[in-house]
């Protein structure tokens, strides 16, 4: 049989007291995988410790955000035919050992995307009460709209088949924040999504994207807005094994 | 018989926009600040008294000028909005533009080689 390709795509902005860790777990962890590591032209030295441990690294030519450098790995995938993709963080919350769950779920159920949960079973992860309270209303949000259940919509700890890739890459309105509407979108388009539960660690250090009292306000905001222009304007396609 | 006119006008933009957004000419992040002076319009359309009260709490006496006044400050708000981003995007442009001129240089040197 032939062996699948698997790409472990990494966006890292001012990560360059995380990504060298985070690299070298993975080069212990995950041998089956390749590594691309996205640039999004970070100030600090991140693109100097990504090169001194000899894995592949696109630099952006100008901070795109989180969802465009994950775009843009989507479409390096794409393009060199893999087979999955694994979102992978640089900030050292994923564990690598985790990862090979997820692949394993993608590939003997034959799911399309794989998510990676917190919430599913206690793992141990504590988080902010509003961090909480905001996953709460988007799974009762994708609940209400799909009829399935995801306990983390938010999670950026993802696998995705060939399926996914073709579409996440040909889409020229990837959201700016990847997250509940997305998911709502692919299930709504008849794609299968299965859920993991799977360790995660605290956050140690490095800045958060969703820090502050006006950015989560603005977030929720835009969520809410997109969530609704998904369910005007996606018709719905009957997956079997969502149902 | 003037709210009925006010009010086809709004559902008409809304559904132009919905529309856009469906046929992905627009995009919905793009759509936001339309889609809420569409919502503005309706409710005034539906509740046109409501600028009186307004005025009256804010003390301005005559209330159409403070319909005007709003209109112009949203407008003013949109065009500074696309003002920055028209900076921004031509300094991407600009980047972007010279990054391709050095690629080229470098492809040419293998080229030859």
């Amino acid at each position: 049989m032939k062996k699948d390709k698997v790409l472990l795509v990494i966006p890292a902005y001012n990560e360059e007291e995380n990504i060298g860790k985070v690299l070298e777990e993975i080069k212990k962890d995950i041998q089956y995988a390749d590594v691309l590591v996205i640039n999004d032209c970070s100030k600090d030295r991140t693109r100097e410790i990504v090169d001194e441990h000899h894995v592949n690294c696109i630099n952006n030519i100008f901070n795109m955000k989180y969802a465009m450098a994950i775009q843009t790995g989507i479409k390096y995938a794409f393009e060199h035919d893999y087979d999955y993709v694994i979102q992978f963080d640089a900030d050292g919350q994923h564990i690598a050992k985790e990862a090979e769950k997820l692949y394993k779920v993608a590939k003997s159920e034959q799911y399309d995307i794989v998510i990676g949960s917190r919430y599913l079973e206690d793992t141990g992860y504590k988080c902010p009460l509003f961090r909480r309270i905001g996953t709460k209303i988007f799974e009762i949000l994708i609940k209400l709209f799909c009829r399935k259940r995801i306990a983390d919509p938010t999670s950026g700890f993802q696998c995705l088949n060939k399926r996914v890739i073709k579409k996440y890459a040909q889409m020229g309105n990837y959201p700016e924040f990847p997250d509940a509407n997305l998911i709502i979108e692919m299930l709504r388009g008849g794609y299968t999504i299965k859920e993991v539960p799977v360790k995660m660690r605290n956050r140690e250090t490095g800045e958060s994207m969703h820090g502050g009292i006006i950015k989560p306000i603005k977030y929720m905001i835009t969520m809410f807005y997109t969530i609704v222009f998904i369910v005007i304007s996606t018709p719905k396609v009957k997956g079997d094994k969502n149902e | 018989m003037n709210r009925i006119y006010f009010i086809i006008i709004a559902l008409l933009c809304m559904i132009y926009i919905v529309n856009d957004i469906r046929k992905k000419r627009f995009s919905i992040k793009e759509s936001f600040w339309w889609v809420m002076a569409t919502l503005v319009i309706l409710f005034l359309a539906i509740f046109p008294y409501s600028i009186n009260w307004i005025a009256k709490q804010i003390g301005v006496e005559y209330p159409p000028s403070l319909l005007f006044v709003f209109c112009i400050l949203f407008l003013i708000f949109i065009n500074f909005k696309n003002s920055k981003r028209i900076n921004e995007n031509q300094m991407k442009i600009i980047e972007l533009s010279q990054q391709l001129a050095l690629l080229k240089e470098e492809a040419k040197k293998i080229h030859k080689k």
